[in-house]
């Protein structure tokens, strides 16, 4: 039996705080608030990563995108044996003919799906939507057929030959420079007519190709483009440009050809007017002759033209004769079609128009294709590499922003396959061009609407924004607040729970 | 609607003529001064004329501009000037302090130390003037390598009773108004990266003409030197940029006799070989010397008064012109006043807390003089303006600033603009104080050199000249020449910059030591002991 305690002092045993039911409590009533407080920590610590829609992206690299080709024959008995031509093609399936389906119609059953007609004529002939085979003659028809096909489907190979072509982009500028190597000299070009020039030769094609791209255009004239380097002399009296001297023709430290303005890809077309001391300048074939050729194109960067004027006695400068004018201008064009991946007829075929800048509707339909499948594939491979990196980076944000563009990129992409579309075009459409027509544009702007939204997804700033914030650095400012107050809690806490067990 | 609609047919069709038409013209001149100090200014101008062009229509933004096509215009700030409709634009980079007492007034009048940059911009455009502005600061950045970036809202101002527009301001459809931002970074250090792209903006680059005496290492080694681009618009006339280079340079530096003789190869390490293909006119002015004890070598085809021409373009090359002096230098013991005041500015003042800002102005002329006195402040310095005082030699005069504007700072974003109006008695000197509070800046606001200080830009004094048939402001007077005050550095209140860490771990230290006592005598476990009595005996 414990002494009883004097009368004024309680035994601290008796008072109500001092019972073990309000002791446990209280430890019990922390561990609640932390244990509550986790589940908010974590959500005002952690990073917003909304989940993107990886099924779809995937389930839509099963599918096969196809894009249809209509052709309608006049005559219904060549209707087999071209039908039976193509067919072949698509089952080779090299090429990116498995991205296409041929479809051969004959006399009246073409009427409203078609884009393409193909007449009777001895000659071939390629007019805007026509063209002229010599469906009788069974000698000639099999040659004339694979003319045809490379109309319908341009080998890819021959077009892009060291990636020349540039990305797809829905605008570009066009910087025309006439670069004087040393003006001061002499016998140099002191201005163009650049206005002639775009009228004649780079504004037809321009306008032909404004369902793919939009253009700007800005030109200036440089009196000192120095070069990096001395071509060589060969001989006395003229100079030359071999292969390796030509990678590094352009000086980008001196001639100021960059624009600052936009963020739109630059294709440059510069005409090289050499120093009067060193010319004529000439480009070397790879067996050092003097090559025939007076013009080179920079894959993926632009082309240059280079002019030798005649010598003045007098040393002065003289503006650019119209007829070089012309010549030069042609030349940028053929070299602004090349870099824009635009098709040239195959040879054999005629057309009624004789110059180059008019381009037909089957060169501008082979590059829509081609265009809208690269964008497609394009996208694809985009949304599925931001698919990957979000999987790869833990710490990446993935905001409302990103995932909108994502599911804007993927429903772009579904509509671009033609099948799921063009039904209700075709019921409400009688006339079969304007359908086909507006139906291969649509499936090409979708496609560059979804290699864009996917790409700026891809490009968010966002996305990087704590790509490096270390978790070190978030445990270096918890650790002395949270060590601290957290073992005295631990303690009493296991203490409490030895003392209870004891006690039973 | 439809009206609008056709207004802009009509204007773009007159653009589109107009940039078929367009005819350039560039000039170049190099001016050389003798100083009263022996030092020689060399300024070189260079003009570019695109006649028959105008401004872009801020308007017309959303629509695609017509194609550029330049000869001679620097289609870089071509593409610049119209992506942001900007219709006059002032870009000066001074390194040093230009004395005027010493030196005169600079042939350019942009001499503020540091980057400053001023432009007029049309309003009305879809896109707002301000956003326009942050655009076109941020491409001259990138064009000339300077932190124009920086020039943000907390450095830009708006003081229209100091810059007038120096061309026209086009009126586009009638009530077309326009808007002036200015800002100024006396902090900017110039240098060759920013020549290098000033130079690929001449026709003739530095390789021919004039422009080839612009010799790095020579001007970067000049005692003053400063560099502008300044594009305006001349109304029917055309655009005309012009970009200038400034530099003092002291013949008597190098000289072991103590003369003043210079030559292009003295003062640049260049002589002009070749003339500048582009080049409508090419001319070197050389101010001669009062007196007659001199020779120019070759002789100037042309004097008027004391000024020699040169035409470069006929001159035989290479032209190496040189002024030589008989006798020694001799140093004058007083300077003669060109400008009509003398201005003088510091902060006073030991802590970081406040202090006081004091100008003092001396009037030379016998006259009284009226000036537009202009302060532009970054909000890390925020004025008392009851406390503005003026004394005259000593006495409190009240009548000496009147037409106060006065836009206060707002802490973290606007600066303090401060405009008024001065009239200094004549021969007189006239101090101007006010106290002034040195901000408390936020951790993060503070530059990587925090224990530098902060440059404050300089304020400007722009005297009011008689004027019979003035201009601007009222109809007897006009803006004079600016003068630039030099610059202020204003040491604020800098933290232990390791103080955060610190900071977390005392309060985390504290909140531990708090937090365990509380919770322990929350669950402390109080037991009576029971002393054996045994043990007691």
């Amino acid at each position: 039996m414990p002494f009883p305690l004097p009368a004024p002092l309680k035994d601290p045993s008796t008072l109500f705080y001092q019972s073990n039911v309000v002791k446990r409590s209280i430890i019990a009533s922390y561990w609640t608030v932390i244990l509550l407080a986790v589940p908010l920590w974590w959500y005002a610590t952690s990073i917003q990563r909304l989940s993107l829609p990886i099924s779809q992206i995937h389930s839509h690299a099963q599918r096969h995108l196809k894009l249809p080709v209509d052709i309608c024959v006049e005559d219904v008995d060549a209707v087999s044996n071209l039908h039976a031509f193509f067919a072949e093609k698509t089952r080779a399936g090299s090429d990116g003919w498995s991205d296409l389906e041929v479809r051969v119609h004959g006399g009246s059953e073409c009427a409203d799906t078609s884009s393409y007609r193909v007449r009777n004529a001895p000659n071939i002939l390629v007019t805007q939507n026509e063209i002229y085979l010599p469906l009788h003659d069974k000698q000639r028809l099999s040659s004339a057929s694979e003319i045809f096909t490379s109309l319908v489907n341009p080998s890819s190979r021959t077009i892009n030959q060291n990636n020349r072509v540039v990305q797809y982009s829905p605008q570009y500028r066009l910087a025309f420079t006439l670069l004087n190597e040393d003006a001061s000299t002499g016998s140099s070009a002191s201005n163009w007519d650049i206005q002639a020039g775009l009228a004649q030769r780079v504004k037809p094609i321009l306008d032909k190709l404004q369902p793919l791209h939009n253009f700007t255009i800005e030109s200036q004239v440089q009196y000192h483009g120095r070069l990096a380097f001395k071509p060589q002399a060969i001989g006395d009296v003229s100079y030359g440009l071999t292969a390796e001297d030509l990678t590094v023709f352009i000086n980008s430290a001196e001639w100021s050809l960059s624009s600052s303005a936009s963020n739109d890809p630059v294709l440059h077309f510069v005409l090289f007017i050499p120093s009067a001391t060193r010319r004529p300048l000439h480009i070397l074939t790879s067996d050092a002759q003097i090559s025939r050729s007076k013009s080179f194109l920079l894959p993926q960067w632009g082309g240059i033209t280079i002019y030798n004027p005649p010598i003045d006695i007098l040393g002065k400068n003289a503006d650019l004769p119209a007829r070089v004018n012309d010549q030069v201008f042609q030349e940028f064009s053929r070299q602004l079609l090349t870099l824009l991946g635009v098709p040239f007829l195959p040879n054999g075929v005629q057309t009624h128009q004789s110059d180059i800048s008019s381009l037909s509707d089957w060169q501008i339909d082979a590059l829509m294709r081609r265009r809208a499948l690269e964008n497609a594939k394009g996208a694809h491979e985009t949304l599925t590499s931001i698919v990957k990196l979000v999987d790869q980076i833990e710490n990446m944000p993935v905001k409302e922003d990103v995932k909108g563009d994502v599911q804007g990129a993927l429903d772009a992409l579904e509509k671009v396959s033609p099948s799921l579309h063009s039904l209700p075009f075709r019921l409400l459409t009688n006339d079969p061009q304007t359908f086909a027509a507006s139906s291969l544009q649509d499936t090409f702007r979708y496609s560059a609407e979804a290699t864009t939204l996917a790409s700026r997804a891809f490009f968010n700033p966002g996305m990087l924004a704590l790509l490096y914030f270390p978790a070190e650095h978030k445990y270096a400012v918890y650790t002395p607040l949270f060590a601290s107050a957290v073992i005295p809690l631990f303690v009493a806490a296991l203490k409490e729970i030895t003392a209870w067990r004891k006690q039973r | 609607m439809k009206l609008a609609l056709r207004w802009l047919l009509v204007f773009s069709s007159t653009c589109n003529l107009v940039y078929g038409l367009t005819t350039e013209i560039f000039d170049e001149n190099l001016k050389i001064n003798h100083l009263q100090d022996g030092r020689v200014s060399t300024t070189f101008t260079f003009e570019t004329v695109l006649k028959g062009a105008s401004p872009r229509d801020p308007r017309t933004l959303n629509t695609q501009d017509a194609s550029q096509h330049y000869v001679l215009f620097p289609l870089t700030l071509g593409q610049i000037l119209r992506e942001y409709a900007v219709t006059e634009l002032h870009l000066t980079l001074n390194a040093g302090n230009w004395n005027y007492d010493r030196w005169g007034y600079p042939e350019e009048k942009g001499v503020g130390t540091g980057a400053e940059l001023w432009a007029w911009m049309g309003t009305g455009a879809p896109t707002s003037v301000d956003d326009r502005w942050k655009g076109l600061r941020n491409a001259l950045a990138g064009l000339f390598c300077a932190s124009l970036g920086s020039l943000d809202e907390q450095r830009t101002t708006s003081p229209t009773r100091s810059y007038f527009p120096q061309g026209v301001l086009p009126n586009w459809n009638g009530n077309s108004t326009h808007q002036l931002r200015h800002a100024s970074l006396p902090s900017e250090h110039v240098c060759t990266e920013n020549l290098t792209p000033f130079l690929k903006l001449l026709p003739c680059k530095s390789l021919s003409g004039v422009a080839s005496l612009l010799n790095p290492h020579r001007l970067f080694d000049a005692d003053w030197h400063g560099m502008s681009v300044h594009v305006l618009w001349l109304g029917a006339a055309g655009i005309k940029v012009r970009l200038t280079f400034q530099s003092l340079m002291d013949p008597l530096r190098s000289s072991i006799s103590n003369n003043q003789n210079w030559s292009f190869q003295s003062l640049f390490d260049h002589t002009i070989e070749r003339n500048c293909p582009a080049a409508n006119s090419s001319t070197v002015q050389v101010t001669l010397p009062s007196s007659d004890s001199y020779s120019a070598v070759p002789e100037p085809p042309v004097v008027s008064g004391s000024l020699a021409t040169y035409d470069v373009l006929t001159a035989q090359k290479p032209l190496d012109i040189s002024v030589s002096r008989r006798g020694e230098f001799q140093y004058p013991s007083s300077f003669q006043a060109v400008a009509p005041i003398s201005v003088t500015r510091t902060l006073q003042g030991f802590n970081q807390a406040n202090g006081r800002l004091s100008l003092v102005l001396r009037n030379h002329r016998s006259v009284p003089q009226s000036l537009v006195y202009l302060e532009t402040m970054p909000w890390l310095v925020q004025f008392h303006l009851h406390t503005l005082q003026a004394r005259v030699e000593g006495r409190i005069h009240d009548d000496v600033i009147s037409d106060i504007s006065y836009t206060a700072a707002v802490p973290h974003s606007r600066p303090t603009t401060f405009q008024a109006m001065l009239r200094l008695p004549p021969n007189s000197v006239t101090r101007l104080n006010m106290d002034v509070d040195k901000a408390f800046l936020r951790y993060t606001e503070h530059p990587p050199d925090a224990q530098r200080g902060w440059d404050l830009p300089p304020a400007v004094l722009t005297p009011l000249i008689l004027d019979t048939n003035g201009t601007h402001l009222s109809d007897e007077y006009r803006l004079g020449e600016p003068i630039y005050t030099s610059t202020l550095l204003v040491d604020v209140a800098t933290p232990d910059f390791s103080m955060p860490y610190n900071v977390i771990i005392f309060t985390c230290s504290l909140v531990a030591f708090i937090f365990g006592s509380i919770f322990n005598l929350l669950t402390r476990k109080f037991v009576v002991l029971h002393l054996d009595s045994n043990q007691g005996n």
